[in-house]
């Protein structure tokens, strides 16, 4: 009934007048992925995957980078016995390219092993000895994890970045430069890609103290808001390959239909697994380990099990690959559909008791019909109207998937953004062109859609770089393409596919610099929604410009940490060298 | 030589008295820094400055804690045993062992947040345990781990616990059934060292930039226990019954663990059993042992051992300590120059050599010169002397027997020249179990905290004064001199460990005792010696905590806060103001046909004014307040209503006086109303 209405309702294609201030507001600010996020893994360090990251490498375009961190907050002076991988534990990198086949179809696996060169001293280097000196083994399977080949052997993992005693002087210490040991670290794999396993420092940037403080984000009462992985470092592992040996066909990126082509979506995901059963000896000997390998971290979207799952669940979901969460559906789904974070975007609950978050608040009414507050019904009651026919929400499509039942508002925007990724397709395109209808044909801006069901990191890799020097480079990935999209006059004049600045980033893909943080909450306050046409509360139906002041709020919102707290590298691996431990410190 | 040491060397004193730092225990061996939550971190025990009748032992658990290290803050681990070890009677074995163990649960497992309306997740209790004489456990106390220090809005805010942080951290105080005051919860890390210097080689302190506190700003978790010395002394006797301040009754070795069970099972569903015998992952008696001195070849054994069954191939190296190269010329002392200040005794009084591999004193037991001293072959000879093991009758001694009052470990005072003679008692808390523990003589009276004479040095200071202070360095009568309950008799926080063992290793024990440095001639006036006063001048750059300490029990301070300044690195942001709805732009058709109508009763009003409103048909009903310049101040409502007659009460006390419009949204539809607060 309402869309008939708005299929009557001329609504221009949205001029760019407001588009100015909305889009200055952009520059400028962070939360750790999935730093320590469960109970159990907190308390293992060591198999803490951290974040995870993929996207098309800026300098060598032909390439994605896939780069997964692991370990949090280490601090650089953390000796005598600085950190580390660990040995007995694997932490791997798995990519599914095709929705039609269960599970990986490329698998990389790494397993780290320490030796000590000088096990009479309780310094970490000295005299050009190294102690728990790290190498690593690198398998490849390409067969669902059944069979592994070694594509990397004795991988050199660089020593950490102690002091310039132990590294570049030449009589105590190893006589040579940091970076040097960085380069000579990085490998080429038989089987092509380049490889870099070692410490970095933490790329990641988030106010942690701020935002577990309730969601103070940005801290309100004029407190100053803080970076708090600001000087951390992390251990990465980074992997550049070839995108035909990432696309499931084996094609080149330059066999690519067009930028949005869905024969180049990938899916990533990362994790730790460890030995079930580890027993520990009297004499402090090693401790012997058994059993199958359990997986003990994982991740794919960032912050999913940090601010999305709640702790109840938290160590369930982390021994879970994405190939079960459809089946977990019953259990994990509704934390999607009714997200907790909503519940502080909504004046109805405790909107009022977060005023960090008053920019954003989620659609209760989004034009005059659609209500997209925990427990109301969002576009539910769409469920059989031929208005439907066509899009992704058409049941003979893609089944209830999107639109589950009454009371899951968020089955059309939030769950498939982490499970499915989302299609080039009706009502997920940009509202430019589409008339006032959500539910018509209108500008694409994305197409990283492989229904597997899983929570992962999904980049379409035909989608070209933004240039990081680029003035038009944005550290809010696809919701700044979705703000060009929508208002800049470049762009928003037809519904023809173009590539617009930042359709490269996240949620398309996650590149360093994506202020993943902002951006999910922005998208909890339902920001993918107003992109499609489902505006804010305040804009009238019928009215000409949809960019009104609650759409300019959310927009506007930023924790207030925007960037990483040092650059990062113009070419792989990207990540900047670790920080020193004799150069941080307070 | 035979005049006591004259007080012209108080130029030294001066030197002595304020500055410098290492983590104790901190990651200190390559299995337990993978495993935090076991990883005991340091040990503190001291007679209690506001109490003496009571000694303090406080051990510290899970190192580098960063306050704002959420969502899930760190605390104590579940299904460890972490206790607190007592010796008092000389004959292996704990006379008193404190077993604590924790539990947590989730009051509210459907949040994210670790703190919500009143609800904490992973919430942390204990049971304290005690065993007597090796005999059952019993339990003595329950009780509960204050929360973490997230925030201002998760501890005292209103959607949090409505509750200062320091009253949930008192209120956490409890006295068990067998009279210990004891606390279990996070704290600031009471330790002081630049890991990041020392670790560099021995960069301590820096020669280029400044020495850095590693510890900064970083939490612990601490088991704190007071205990009364009655209870402690082996027959049970109070400290007012002690024959002296040296009273060899008193003496406790100290020293605590961390056991797992040896068996854990991850299981697929994302939970861990844990089965088997407990196995001891991590221990601490003396700060520093495992960290700069066991090799880390041995380190995963050493935390593998008790005091009671140590491996005497160990012994090695405390006798000829990897910190003795650093610290001679001869050996890699040219390499490290941040030591150089630190030269071991190569030839003192002419005749012994204490350099790695030399033979110290052995060669007085070849003329039996050890008979009637500690040294005697009769007493203790064969344990302190040794070939080719010159730091047997130091190093080793201080971390695995204590040292007696008996010559010659005495201050040279009154020694006449011969360090062998009978001098000034300084220290007795000999307790020979061979095994490394934290040795305390409870006897000795506690040095008040505000006293100008208390000092960081602990017994270095208390030797300096006892060799130089006109006040005590006249006679060989056993004296209070200030600091004697100091490190390495026992541990105070405030001792600064790293500087005091830093110096012990390159001799600071021996020339107190009359085995003065190289350039003092035997025989000489003065052993106050340049060299001697270089190495009591040694400070590694640190030599404070970050922050204070508090009077009473714990005595550590509350942990830091995780929004705090210590928080991460600062960004100034200016949020930007939060625009009102804009209006409707349907215009006045829509207020003809409205669907919610707005009044307010009283108006004007003095803080407080009713809203009613009329809803139509069911839809969602907003109302803001504006203030006279168009800007939004206050959300009154914004929630779904079924067609009816409502009112809702506005507290605008917060606002100033002034005209104010409120407006009702309804749909597509609204309607103002303009209200006064006088």
């Amino acid at each position: 009934m309402f869309m008939v209405n708005l299929s009557k309702t001329k609504t221009p294609l949205i001029k760019s007048v407001l588009a100015a201030c909305a889009l200055n507001l952009f520059s400028g600010f962070a939360q750790a992925s999935s730093h320590r996020e469960a109970p159990m893994i907190a308390n293992d360090p060591l198999a803490d995957n951290t974040d995870l990251y993929a996207f098309r490498s800026p300098d060598d375009p032909n390439k994605v980078t896939l780069i997964a961190a692991y370990i949090p907050a280490e601090i650089a002076f953390g000796g005598p016995n600085y950190h580390s991988f660990g040995e007995n534990i694997r932490y791997e990198v798995h990519v599914d390219n095709n929705a039609a086949i269960v599970g990986d179809e490329i698998t990389y696996r790494f397993t780290f092993t320490k030796v000590n060169q000088d096990p009479t001293t309780f310094f970490n280097i000295r005299l050009g000895q190294q102690n728990l000196k790290t190498t690593y083994t690198c398998e490849k399977s390409t067969d669902g994890g059944i069979n592994f080949t070694t594509i990397i052997a004795n991988g050199i993992v660089p020593p950490p970045n102690i002091g310039a005693r132990s590294i570049e002087n030449p009589t105590v210490g190893l006589g040579t430069t940091y970076e040097s040991l960085i380069t000579s670290s990085i490998a080429t794999a038989s089987s092509g890609e380049t490889v870099y396993c070692g410490p970095a420092d933490d790329p990641f940037f988030v106010d942690l103290g701020g935002i577990f403080d309730l969601g103070d984000s940005p801290r309100q009462g004029g407190a100053k808001v803080r970076d708090g992985l600001a000087s951390f470092n992390t251990h990465v592992i980074c992997i550049q390959v070839p995108i035909n040996m990432l696309q499931k066909n084996g094609m080149p990126v330059s066999a690519a239909a067009n930028i949005l082509d869905a024969d180049f979506v990938i899916g990533v995901w990362a994790s730790a697994s460890r030995p079930a059963t580890q027993t520990l000896v009297a004499n402090g000997g090693a401790p012997t380990n058994a059993g199958a390998w359990v997986q003990v971290s994982r991740l794919g979207m960032p912050l999913t099990n940090e601010a999305v799952i709640p702790i109840g669940n938290k160590d369930k979901w982390n021994a879970m690959t994405p190939y079960m969460d459809l089946d977990s559906l019953a259990v994990f789904g509704n934390y999607f559909y009714n997200p907790e974070l909503a519940l502080y975007m909504d004046d109805s609950q405790f909107g009022g008791a977060v005023p960090a978050m008053a920019g954003l608040r989620v659609q209760a009414n989004s034009l005059g019909a659609y209500n997209f507050r925990n427990g109301g019904d969002g576009l539910n009651g769409l469920v059989g109207n031929p208005a439907l026919v066509g899009t992704a929400l058409d049941p003979a499509i893609f089944g209830t998937l999107l639109l589950p039942g009454a009371g899951k508002p968020r089955s059309v925007d939030l769950w498939p953004i982490f499970h499915t990724g989302v299609p080039n397709m009706a009502p997920y395109q940009l509202a430019t062109g589409k008339a006032g209808n959500p539910l018509a044909a209108g500008k694409p801006f994305i197409n990283n859609f492989l229904p597997n069901g899983g929570d992962m990191l999904r980049l379409n890799m035909a989608v070209p770089v933004t240039p990081r020097n680029d003035p038009a480079f944005s550290s809010l990935g696809l919701v700044q393409a979705a703000v060009l999209g929508l208002t800049d006059p470049t762009y928003n004049g037809s519904t023809a596919l173009q590539f617009i600045p930042n359709m490269d980033g996240f949620p398309n893909g996650r590149r360093l610099e994506d202020d993943v943080t902002r951006i999910e909450l922005q998208a909890v306050g339902g920001v993918v929604l107003a992109a499609v046409g489902l505006w804010y509360d305040d804009y009238t139906v019928g009215a000409a410009n949809p960019v009104t002041n609650l759409l300019i709020n959310t927009l506007q919102y930023s924790t207030g940490v925007e960037a990483n707290d040092t650059t990062f590298k113009a070419a792989f691996p990207y990540v900047q060298t670790p920080w020193r431990g004799t150069e941080v410190g307070m | 030589m035979k005049n006591l040491i004259k007080s012209l060397c108080v130029s030294a004193i001066t030197l002595v008295g304020s500055q410098a730092a290492m983590a104790s225990s901190h990651r200190e061996a390559p299995m337990i820094a993978n495993d935090p939550l076991a990883d005991n971190t340091d040990l503190y025990a001291f007679r209690s400055p506001d109490d003496p009748n009571t000694v303090t032992l406080i051990a510290s658990y899970v190192p580098f804690q960063i306050a704002h290290g959420g969502p899930n803050y760190f605390s104590f681990g579940e299904n460890i045993r972490y206790e607190v070890h007592v010796e008092n009677n000389g004959v292996a074995g704990d006379d008193i062992t404190y077993r604590f163990t924790f539990t947590k649960v989730n009051q509210d497992p459907t949040t994210f947040f670790n703190i919500r309306l009143g609800k904490e997740n992973l919430k942390t209790s204990y049971i304290c345990e005690k065993s007597v004489n090796g005999g059952a456990f019993t339990t003595v106390a329950t009780g509960n781990v204050a929360p973490p220090n997230i925030g201002a809005r998760s501890i005292e805010g209103p959607a949090g616990l409505n509750t200062p942080y320091n009253t949930l951290w008192d209120n956490t105080i409890t006295t068990a059934t067998s009279g210990e005051k004891i606390f279990c919860g996070p704290s600031d890390d009471p330790f002081f060292v630049d890991l990041a210097g020392v670790f560099d080689l021995g960069d301590l302190p820096r020669q280029s930039g400044m020495s850095k506190d590693g510890l900064k700003c970083l939490n612990v978790s601490t088991i704190a226990i007071q205990v009364p010395i009655a209870s402690l002394q082996k027959n049970g006797q109070p400290v007012s019954t002690a024959v002296n301040i040296l009273d060899s009754d008193f003496i406790i070795g100290v020293w605590a663990s961390t056991s797992r069970q040896t068996i854990r099972t991850l299981n697929t569903n994302g939970t861990t059993s844990y089965s088997g015998p407990f196995v001891q992952v991590s221990r601490i008696g003396m700060p520093l042992t495992n960290e700069a001195i066991i090799p880390i070849g041995m380190k995963d054994e050493w935390n593998s051992r008790t005091p009671y069954n140590e491996n005497p191939a160990m012994e090695g190296y405390f006798t000829n300590p990897e910190l003795g190269l650093y610290m001679d010329n001869s050996l890699f002392g040219g390499a490290v120059p941040a030591m150089a200040p630190l030269r071991i005794q190569r030839n003192s009084l002419q005749s012994f050599d204490f350099g790695n591999t030399h033979d110290g004193l052995w060669p007085i037991r070849a003329s039996n010169g050890g008979v009637g001293t500690a040294l005697d072959t009769n007493l203790f000879g064969n344990y302190l002397l040794r070939q080719g093991q010159p730091r047997s009758v130091d190093l080793l001694p201080i971390f695995y027997t204590g040292v007696p009052n008996l010559a010659p470990y005495q201050l040279a005072t009154g020694k006449g020249g011969n360090p062998l003679a009978v001098g000034k008692p300084f220290i007795n808390n000999f307790l020979p179990i061979f095994g490394d523990m934290l040795r305390l003589n409870m006897a000795v009276p506690p040095t008040p905290r505000n006293s100008p004479d208390f000092s960081s040095l602990g017994l270095v200071q208390a030797a300096v004064l006892g060799l130089t202070n006109p006040l005590y360095n006249t006679t060989t009568n056993l004296d209070t001199i200030p600091n004697m309950d100091g490190f390495p008799n026992g541990r105070r926080l405030e001792d600064d460990v790293t500087r005091i063992e830093l110096q012990a290793v390159s001799g600071v024990v021996l020339a107190a005792i009359g085995l003065w440095y190289d350039d003092y001639t035997a025989g000489g006036p003065n052993p106050v010696t340049p060299n001697l006063i270089s190495v009591l001048s040694y400070n590694t750059g640190v030599s404070a905590n970050d922050t204070t300490f508090r009077t009473g029990f714990p005595f550590v301070q509350t942990p830091w806060r995780g929004t705090g300044a210590c928080s991460g690195k600062p960004y100034n942001y200016t949020q930007p103001a939060i625009l009102a709805p804009t209006p409707s732009t349907v215009g006045i058709t829509g207020l003809a046909t409205s669907a919610v109508k707005i009044g307010a009763y009283p108006n004007p009003f003095a803080n407080i004014t009713a809203i009613k409103y009329h809803v139509a048909t069911k839809g969602n009903v907003a109302i803001y307040l504006y203030d006279a310049t168009g800007r939004m101040v206050k959300t009154i409502l914004n929630e779904s209503k079924i067609a009816g007659d409502y009112t809702v009460n506005v507290d605008a006390s917060a606002l100033p006086s002034g005209s104010y419009v409120a407006r009702a949204i309804m749909g597509t539809s609204s309607e103002t109303i303009k209200i006064v607060k006088n």
